[in-house]
């Protein structure tokens, strides 16, 4: 007897299907079914929908999850495993990692020791004598290696006078010397430690040390060495000792930088020059100037005629060029007009050590 | 014990390999398991990407929780439970839930309502065929998506992975009574949904 209608029926259908239904509700239901075929036929479909569902295959799973499921295990193996997880793994972790925290705080205290070692076992603090003047750039290392350290030079005369000022600067030793006449030099000094000037490393190198007190070679200027050794090279481009004959150039590949006081002073460097113009192309010669001098990369701070504190007629033109045009700069002054001699610095004599980025010229036109 | 990989493997022995730090021993449980999980993720997210993240999770998490599993259910319902926490807060996280996720059909007594599939045709598209082929597998995971969320686990947990009402109640924290309606309206949805071809 059918005691149910289609409403109360279809509310039971899942249940009935997954035989969790009592005894009477599931009679009633079955009751229900036989006499309607509508809810038969829905009892029917959702079996079928849920014979689906049951059947249906899992997708397989992308090789990516793996790949990335392994790694991610194996990260937190290596850092969580011993306090987290099961320590049966623990085993498999190497052995050194253990130790890792221990061994690097190890290799610092031997990186801060080796430091330590390197500035105690450093060569002797020389200090190099004071930076060239500008007005007459120094060709010559600053280093003398002969018994004469100290005295001026004819060919030297603005650094003459500074040496003289300041006392001659200290000797060191060459290789094989007399350390009693490197004392000679400069008694008042502490005793330099002894040290070869070989041991100084092969490579130039380009930047000083910010310790003042500690001697660091520096490239030669390529010219430098050619001035030196050419006909009409100043005398006093690093004595040379008689004892360093034809090995001379030991000495003069090797300069020493200046102080960092000076390293570190405002680039550029300064450079006055003078140019004689002719009369008849004088006019218009200021910005000839400062034309080539934009059209070589450089700035032109000022252009000025008969400025203050010049002689009548002259200009001045202040540029700055960056310091690989400055040769081809002086050349193209030398067509402009004539360069006299003490008008002309030699835009190869750049201080030994650190090179400037730029070369500001004032030039005189007169 | 339970033999899910196929190759007659004891799972168990797998958890118990892993407990004593055998190598290889997790990998084998993830491979193990790994179709299962992603299709449990994927069906609930219905989103390929999020599916692997939610899966690697579930992977993670079991690696982290598997020396606490007390073998009381099988390794896979653990696993699906896990899979289905994570795929819950994962739709619960998302903003726009509501724009994305059309609201599942409410039981009526027109069979043609919300029909979103072309009638069957000849005797070779009759559901016990298709249900074979993987277009059967996209037509079910296509309506299994227009359900809503809440009832789109259960019925996943309940009718295509077996879970009990009880452990479905559990695992959604609600009286068995509640599970059992959601699911009947869950699955009257499915069949009005499949219809054509159920």
């Amino acid at each position: 007897m059918d005691t149910m209608d289609c409403t109360q029926a279809r509310n039971l259908l899942s249940e009935h299907q997954d035989r969790t239904l009592d005894t009477a509700p599931a009679a009633a239901l079955g009751a229900h079914l036989r006499g309607c075929g509508e809810c038969a036929g829905a009892d029917a479909s959702l079996l079928a929908v849920r014979g689906l569902l049951r059947g249906l295959p899992p997708d397989p799973a992308p090789p990516e999850l793996l790949a990335r499921v392994l790694p991610a295990v194996e990260s937190e193996d290596r850092d969580a495993r011993p306090i987290s997880a099961p320590g049966g793994a623990d085993a498999a972790r190497p052995f050194l990692s253990r130790f890792r925290v221990p061994l690097e705080a190890a290799a610092v205290v031997l990186l801060f020791a080796s430091v330590y070692w390197y500035q105690q076992t450093s060569p002797p603090t020389v200090r190099p004598p004071a930076a060239p003047s500008v007005q007459a750039p120094v060709t010559t290392p600053p280093v003398d290696v002969s018994p004469e350290a100290g005295k001026a030079s004819p060919s030297r005369p603005m650094a003459a006078k500074r040496d003289v000022a300041k006392g001659p600067p200290p000797a060191i030793r060459p290789p094989g010397g007399n350390p009693e006449t490197a004392m000679e030099a400069g008694p008042s000094l502490p005793k330099p430690r002894p040290w070869a000037a070989d041991g100084l490393p092969s490579a130039p190198a380009y930047f000083a040390s910010t310790d003042s007190e500690r001697i660091v070679p520096a490239a030669p200027f390529p010219r430098l060495t050619a001035d030196l050794e050419g006909p009409g090279a100043p005398a006093s481009g690093g004595r040379r000792s008689a004892e360093a004959g034809g090995g001379a150039n030991f000495r003069l590949s090797r300069s020493f930088a200046a102080p960092p006081s000076r390293l570190l002073r405002p680039l550029p460097y300064e450079r006055d020059l003078v140019v004689n113009v002719k009369p008849e192309s004088r006019e218009g010669a200021e910005e000839r100037i400062a034309e080539w001098a934009l059209r070589l990369g450089g700035i032109v701070e000022r252009v000025e005629r008969n400025p203050a504190g010049a002689d009548p007629g002259e200009g001045r033109v202040r540029a700055i060029l960056p310091v690989p045009v400055a040769t081809r700069f002086l050349e193209e002054m030398d067509r402009i007009g004539t360069i006299p001699p003490e008008g002309k610095p030699d835009a190869a004599d750049f201080p030994a050590g650190a090179r400037a980025g730029s070369i500001a010229y004032t030039v005189r036109v007169r | 014990m339970e033999r899910p990989d196929g190759k007659g493997r004891p799972v168990d022995l797998l958890v118990e390999g892993f407990r004593k730090g055998t190598p290889g021993a997790f990998e084998a449980i993830v491979r193990a398991h790994q179709d299962r999980v992603y299709s449990f993720c994927a069906r609930m997210l219905s989103d390929r990407e999020d599916a692997l993240d939610a899966a690697q999770e579930v992977f993670l998490s079991a690696w982290r929780n598997l020396s606490g599993f007390r073998g009381e259910a099988a390794l896979s319902t653990w696993l699906l439970r896990i899979a289905a926490n994570r795929c819950l807060n994962r739709i619960r996280r998302r903003k726009s839930l509501s724009e994305r996720e059309a609201p599942w059909p409410e039981p009526s007594g027109e069979v043609d309502d919300g029909i979103i599939f072309q009638p069957a045709g000849g005797e070779g598209d009759r559901p016990d065929r298709l249900a074979e082929t993987c277009e059967m597998r996209e037509i079910l995971t296509e309506a299994l998506s227009h359900l809503d969320p809440g009832s789109r686990w259960m019925v996943l947990l309940s009718d295509v992975e077996g879970f009990s009402y009880e452990e479905i109640a559990s695992l959604a924290e609600v009286p068995v009574g509640t599970v059992k309606s959601r699911l009947h309206r869950a699955r009257m949805a499915m069949r009005r949904l499949l219809s054509p071809v159920a």
